[in-house]
């Protein structure tokens, strides 16, 4: 009795996760992506009659921004099987771009609208290695240097504020991202954000330090004094100001704000690295402590432009 | 801190002494972002000093009425008010310079250099005192940030304040993102080594 | 719990006292940024013209805007564009194909359509319930004594590190009369270099033609060309030379490759795109036989 019980349980569950497959599947195309530079594949269920598909007019293409531009379909091109359709285009796909594809009957009706982009994930991924290593904030965009080098002397300190720094900075992002959609755009109180962005910081750091007192004093005492410096840390309000110029989503908030927190703890790690070994090194008095913690972060900096154009996605 | 003494001794500590970007090493960010011309240094050093001004001043004026316990979001609601007027003011009147600082005007809000002196100065001084003391501190961002834009820009692009002056570029590197922070530390260097010279020079006497 | 109340009086009064500072703040700059941006946007079109304030433009001179919407209900898209005709404003409405669906006349100031928030309200007035207008882009179409002389184009597109906003001005057979950088954030030296003259002005003179597969090389940039491109020599002689380099490839910036190549796409495919809907829509009103003023 138990057991029926469970399968009818499980059969409706995975139904229900099996749905949009399944009604996907009266659906012609099963699936779209871009190819070559001026190429767009679809793959279909089932294989097609070779001579209608071939047929350049039955597709109209366009970016997704741009309806009433046609793209121009130079070829069409299938498969020895017959379920997979290659469409050529006279110049090359701006990819970064969504484009549409509608493909319609002889009669000019439209059977199928598709949407081709880039996966939604490896943009997500892009932004957070773009704030991680290309545009990272302390050696490319030259962002919360009073913290950097005031906590970089030791590993230790390196961590803890790297640490404490990026949860914050989710946090807080995370909010202002709230914000910003709900209450500065709808009332057209754009020029509060400083105000507002700084607000919240405050606000966070200070629920950081009244829950972590409470919670958890062991680790209050190793990190609570970080927590302070968060504030002082010009990257905590670059990143909200960031997300509000490109208009980003909340996903896409949340890389941001992880990628510019890890950046930040990658940096601070690797420049204490350095710098407790320089203790030991015989340095010109004159360049001792920042003047010489000053140069190395420029080299940091050079070796960071390498990064610069790298995409993965 | 003593009242005695005078507004040109205030100013003159904010400058030399206690040099924001060259001795206490606050405010870096810009120092290095930013500081490739002479003019972009000007800019955002008189919006640092604007700031600076205004805030230790409100904050000396009401110091009897924050409660202790709100300090700190008290500070940063006042520096954060003067930051928006200064940047809706410079957007409205000199858009082509607000467009270079980009970011960095918003970001005066996350200083250092001007939450430190209103905890240390204006809470404990008067108005009058906090006016000379936010003067010199803004002044001394403003010479720092002066100095460091005119070796950027001699050495970089052969030109002061945009006016061709060596005829050639010596070397790009200088207004190359990454030397900002080679720049800021030689010239820390070079500070130490004034002092230390003086100091001995001072000694054989 | 005295405390709190004071704490919270205290915060409650400076909250609004701060308020108060920035709210005043706002109104007096308000005004000031609006004008200042519009006198800045009248600067960069005169000067992509070729005129300036010693120079001023003639009266018989006259600028037209084109408001171009994408205008969308539940099954499908339509453009709008509102234009400038013989009497009052028009808004027309073609269909994805170029065929078109609706022409209506707008009784609207002209002032009012200059803001974009009035004229946003007004256009989705026009489209009527159900449907919804969303702002594309302005296109302005200049006239002498009638006859179309130039075309300004604005936009923006990615470049290495956030957007550059361009404006750029071509004659009406699309060759570019000029290039200006509105907006960049690329690096100082390297990057940023796009809105220096020697960069900016290899567009000029490009034909529709040529503009098609335009492309960047990576080459150092010739030294009589630099200096004709900078206007360092004398107008005759940096005519000659820009003439002798007038059929080749966008001379990369030295480091920023990536910045160069796509300012040039961008250039591209604005001038493109701009080409094919201005054959749309002039073709839907010679179909028409709507009179406008351009």
């Amino acid at each position: 009795m138990m057991i029926r019980r469970h399968f009818t349980y499980w059969t409706a569950v995975l139904l229900f996760i099996l749905a949009p497959v399944l009604l996907q599947a009266a659906e012609l195309a099963s699936g779209q992506k871009f190819g070559a530079e001026n190429e767009i594949i679809l793959t279909y269920h089932a294989p097609v009659d070779k001579t209608t598909m071939q047929d350049g007019g039955m597709y109209t293409v366009f970016e997704e921004s741009d309806p009433d531009i046609r793209l121009e379909v130079q070829k069409v091109g299938i498969s020895g099987d017959g379920r997979s359709v290659s469409l050529l285009f006279a110049e090359p796909l701006n990819t970064a771009k969504t484009h549409v594809v509608s493909i319609r009957d002889a009669g000019g009706a439209e059977i199928e609208s598709l949407k081709v982009a880039k996966s939604y994930i490896g943009y997500l991924l892009s932004i957070l290695i773009s704030a991680l290593l290309v545009n990272n904030f302390v050696f490319t965009k030259y962002l919360g240097l009073c913290v950097f080098f005031g906590t970089s002397k030791r590993k230790t300190t390196a961590k803890g504020m790297g640490v404490v720094f990026t949860i914050v900075m989710v946090a807080s992002a995370l909010m202002s991202w709230f914000f910003y959609q709900f209450i500065l755009i709808p009332y057209g109180l754009n020029f509060l954000q400083i105000v507002v962005f700084i607000g919240l910081v405050s606000l966070t750091v200070q629920a950081v330090d009244t829950i972590l007192r409470k919670v958890n004093p062991i680790l209050f005492n190793s990190f609570g004094v970080y927590l302070v410096l968060v504030i002082a840390n010009c990257v905590i309000i670059a990143v909200p100001l960031i997300m509000a110029n490109n208009n980003y989503s909340v996903f896409e908030t949340f890389m941001l704000a992880f990628g510019a927190g890890g950046g930040f703890l990658l940096a601070l790690y690797l420049m204490s690295s350095v710098r407790e070994r320089l203790e030991l090194a015989n340095i010109p008095t004159t360049f001792k402590g920042l003047p010489i913690a000053f140069i190395v972060a420029g080299q940091f900096a050079m070796a960071f432009l390498g990064f610069s154009g790298l995409q993965l996605f | 801190m003593a009242n005695d003494k005078s507004s040109m001794q205030l100013i003159a500590r904010g400058i030399l002494s206690e040099n924001p970007i060259f001795k206490l090493a606050l405010s870096m960010c810009p120092a290095v972002g930013i500081s490739t011309t002479v003019i972009n240094g000007v800019m955002l050093g008189i919006a640092v000093l604007f700031v600076q001004v205004f805030s230790s001043v409100t904050i000396s004026l009401f110091k009897n009425k924050i409660h202790p316990r709100i300090r700190i979001p008290t500070y940063t609601l006042t520096i954060a008010t003067w930051v928006t007027v200064i940047d809706l003011a410079l957007a409205a009147y000199l858009p082509e310079a607000y467009a270079k600082m980009g970011i960095f005007v918003k970001l005066i809000v996350a200083f250092a250099i001007i939450t430190m002196r209103l905890e240390m100065f204006a809470c404990k001084e008067s108005a009058q005192d906090s006016f000379w003391d936010g003067l010199g501190m803004g002044l001394g961002f403003l010479v720092g940030m002066v100095v460091i834009g005119l070796v950027r820009e001699l050495l970089g692009s052969g030109a002061i304040l945009g006016y061709d002056v060596l005829g050639f570029k010596p070397l790009l590197f200088f207004i190359l993102p990454s030397a900002g922070f080679f720049v800021v530390g030689l010239m820390m260097a070079f500070f130490n080594w004034i002092e230390l010279a003086y100091k001995q020079a001072k000694g054989k006497k | 719990m005295k405390d709190i109340f004071t704490i919270i009086i205290r915060l409650t009064v400076s909250c609004i006292l701060a308020a108060t500072v920035m709210g005043s703040a706002f109104i007096v700059t308000n005004k000031a940024k609006k004008h200042n941006e519009h006198v800045n946007e009248q600067k960069v079109r005169y000067a992509l013209l070729g005129y300036s304030a010693d120079k001023p433009i003639p009266d018989s001179m006259a600028l037209h805007e084109v408001y171009r919407y994408i205008v969308s209900d539940k099954q499908s898209q339509y453009i709008g564009y509102l234009l400038s005709g013989k009497e009052g404003f028009i808004f027309l409405t073609l269909d994805l194909s170029g065929k078109v669906i609706d022409n209506k006349s707008v009784e609207v100031d002209e002032a009012k359509v200059l803001e974009k928030e009035e004229r946003d309200k007004v256009v989705n007035g026009i489209v009527g319930a159900g449907k919804d207008a969303k702002f594309a882009d302005q296109t302005i179409i200049v006239t002498n004594n009638g006859e179309r002389i130039a075309y300004l184009l604005d936009g923006k597109f990615t470049g290495f590190k956030t957007f550059i906003g361009v404006m750029l001005a071509t004659d009406p057979k699309f060759t570019l009369l000029g290039l200006e950088i509105l907006e960049h954030e690329e690096d100082p030296g390297l990057g940023a270099e796009i809105e220096q003259d020697y960069f900016r002005n290899q567009f000029k003179g490009k034909t529709f033609e040529q503009l098609k597969d335009l492309d960047v090389v990576k080459e150092p940039l010739p030294d009589e060309y630099f200096q004709a491109l900078e206007g360092d020599i004398a107008a005759e002689d940096a005519a000659k030379i820009l003439k002798k380099y007038g059929d080749k490839d966008i001379y990369a910036l030295t480091g920023a490759t990536i910045s160069s190549r796509s300012v040039n796409n961008g250039v591209k495919s604005i001038v493109k795109k701009f080409a094919y809907r201005l054959n749309i829509l002039d073709t839907a009103l010679a179909e028409q036989k709507i009179e406008v003023a351009f």
